[in-house]
């Protein structure tokens, strides 16, 4: 058995990477700050090369690949702190459109990967604190400006175009993330799917979007420690750089060992749910909530360190480090913080000891 | 309509690069990608492929290990086939040699047009283009900022250090393209996949019916004698105002003559 990405996962992550250096860089960034937006060029130059239709059927005009083969894609958009929504389209309203492939959701498909779609997934009562919550009101990420919203309400799942919702902008830290409560009634017209089936896909959807989000946390980590190391090889105190004392020195191995102990718990959750047998399943769900809570942590360790390395000229404006930290300090929360997901897996443990005991 | 690309693989620039102590040549090993000034030339032969509305792009290029993945990635951008002339006896080579070679692989193609950037990133001597138009008997034009073609004949604008030059000329042609001549498409990840089925020709030396003695280290009739390190800029000169500042301003600038 082979555990590694393939040529043709790697040749992707690479083309992207490629991309994102030169059309996502720290001073895109900072223009992307002062000016939000749900669909952008770069957005266009991605749909184009077939990374926003990766999970589209082939039929509606994507790839027809699975979340798999998006970590490594996703991975690189951390790296960049890419402002679009990637998870929200591609990780999450795609494969939850696919699987109910009725017209409408056709009709979306089709316009996902051409990149005149971008979406926004409203919260998922799977994991306590999905999508973030502020007093007691869900704010989605990516709402502002999107063009289909995913929702739930107690009649299914609905795919409700932006004319059907009111969005009610929230501040965040990372003005990318376009927060926002939505306003909405539930119609037939929008419901793509009800019942049982509709309940066993928001949990599926929930898995992903953890398996999502924790990939690109990996990629900001991964970005932020190596801003730090670099910082660290240039500023000198006490006549050397800063980078040559132990202390500076184990900060950031700490923080690299904390990344590369999560990395495999991501691939490993985003193989699983793939799989047919453990999609959905409890064992599958552990594995995207370890995830998530592996990423978060080595994540918020990643900035924590970072900014710790850099001194007070981290958290300026003209360092590039606070670009990546605040998407990150983001990220963690998103879709269930590590405690959240840590007690998700407990809850799931102690369901399948009650049941091994009956 | 169908126009040969010369590209060249490259080390990586953004790796450092390593020069081999016996013969002050770059080290080629491993992994080569293509040439950035390059990509200019393949969107440029696609996009009057794709004008025309009717032909192909064939890439050319030579190395001595072969190398294909810098080929592949601008097969991944639309070129529909590669001749690469891959020979142990190619190490070494300057450029004359070099352009012996591609002349004689680009015979084979028969091309109406043939492109190539102004220089390659790595060895920066811009000779080879020329030199193989010369060899194949055919009109070159260096330094297109823009390329059309007109039924049977070639139109550029030549830049020059006040403007343009406006050339024309029959074709087949040789054209040395700027880089920002266009902008390079980013391979698409079903272009990459489709990449992988198309033809890549290997040949030998032999097989182009060249001498291995005009090629490689043998045939060349340069060699590199000595590298040195380029020299350090000076550091200038730090001005502490004493009340007088504007003076010693004034007498350096009177120095350089600019007043």
């Amino acid at each position: 058995m082979r555990f590694a990405f393939t040529e043709q996962q790697t040749e992707f992550r690479d083309a992207v990477r490629q991309v994102l250096t030169k059309e996502c860089t720290p001073d895109d960034l900072r223009a992307a700050f002062d000016a939000p937006a749900a669909r952008t060029d770069r957005w266009t130059t991605l749909a184009e090369m077939g990374v926003v239709g990766l999970t589209v059927p082939e039929p509606q005009g994507g790839l027809g690949l699975d979340l798999l083969d998006l970590v490594p894609l996703l991975e690189e958009a951390g790296r960049s702190a890419l402002p679009e929504p990637l998870i929200e389209t591609t990780a999450l309203a795609a494969p939850l459109l696919a699987a109910f492939p009725s017209g409408p959701a056709v009709d979306w498909l089709e316009r996902i990967a051409i990149g005149v779609v971008t979406a926004a997934v409203g919260p998922v009562e799977v994991i306590s604190g999905s999508a973030g919550s502020t007093g007691g009101e869900a704010t989605v990420p990516a709402a502002v400006g999107a063009d289909l919203y995913i929702l739930s309400s107690a009649s299914g799942v609905h795919a409700v175009p932006s004319a059907d919702v009111t969005v009610t902008p929230v501040a965040s830290l990372d003005p990318t993330r376009r927060l926002g409560t939505i306003d909405w009634e539930p119609t037939t017209t929008t419901l793509i799917a009800s019942g049982e089936e509709s309940r066993e896909e928001l949990v599926r959807l929930a898995d992903r979007a953890s398996v999502a989000t924790a990939a690109e946390l990996l990629g900001l980590a991964d970005r932020m420690i190596s801003i730090a190391a670099a910082y660290a090889k240039e500023r000198n105190q006490f006549g050397k750089p800063i980078g040559s004392f132990q202390a500076v020195k184990h900060l950031l191995a700490g923080a690299r060992v904390k990344l590369e102990f999560a990395r495999p718990a991501v691939y490993g959750a985003a193989w699983s749910l793939g799989q047919v047998d453990l999609a959905g399943s409890p064992s599958g769900s552990r594995g995207a909530s370890l995830a998530k809570a592996y990423a978060s942590d080595a994540a918020t360790e990643a900035a924590r360190v970072s900014l710790q390395v850099h001194g007070a000229i981290g958290y300026t404006w003209e360092c590039d480090l606070h670009l990546y930290l605040k998407r990150a300090w983001a990220l963690a929360e998103s879709w269930g913080s590590s405690a959240d997901h840590r007690s998700r897996i407990l809850a799931s443990l102690v369901v399948e000891l009650h049941q091994t005991q009956a | 309509m169908n126009v040969v690309v010369c590209v060249k693989q490259i080390p990586d620039p953004a790796a450092p690069p390593s020069l081999d102590p016996g013969t002050n040549n770059l080290i080629r090993a491993g992994k080569l990608i293509l040439d950035d000034s390059d990509a200019y030339g393949v969107e440029m032969a696609l996009q009057l492929v794709d004008k025309a509305g009717e032909g192909e792009v064939t890439l050319v290029s030579m190395t001595p290990n072969g190398e294909t993945s810098g080929l592949r990635t601008a097969l991944a951008m639309g070129a529909a086939k590669a001749i690469l002339i891959s020979d142990d006896s190619l190490a070494g080579t300057d450029a004359l040699g070099t352009a012996k070679v591609l002349a004689a692989a680009i015979k084979r193609a028969e091309p109406d047009l043939i492109l190539a950037a102004t220089e390659s990133t790595d060895g920066y001597t811009g000779t080879t283009p020329v030199q193989i138009a010369e060899i194949l008997g055919l009109p070159s034009v260096t330094f297109a900022k823009k390329v059309e073609i007109d039924g049977g004949s070639l139109k550029v604008e030549r830049q020059t250090e006040a403007g343009y030059d406006e050339v024309e000329s029959p074709l087949p042609a040789l054209v040395t393209v700027t880089a920002g001549v266009v902008e390079p498409r980013y391979p698409s990840f079903k272009g990459i996949m489709a990449a992988k089925s198309k033809p890549v020709e290997t040949l030998t030396i032999a097989d182009l019916g060249i001498d291995a003695g005009q090629v490689g280290a043998i045939g060349a009739r340069q060699e590199i004698t000595d590298v040195s390190a380029s020299e350090e800029r000076a550091s200038g000169e730090i001005v502490v105002d004493e009340g007088d500042a504007h003076q010693r301003v004034i007498q350096f600038l009177e120095q350089l003559k600019v007043l």
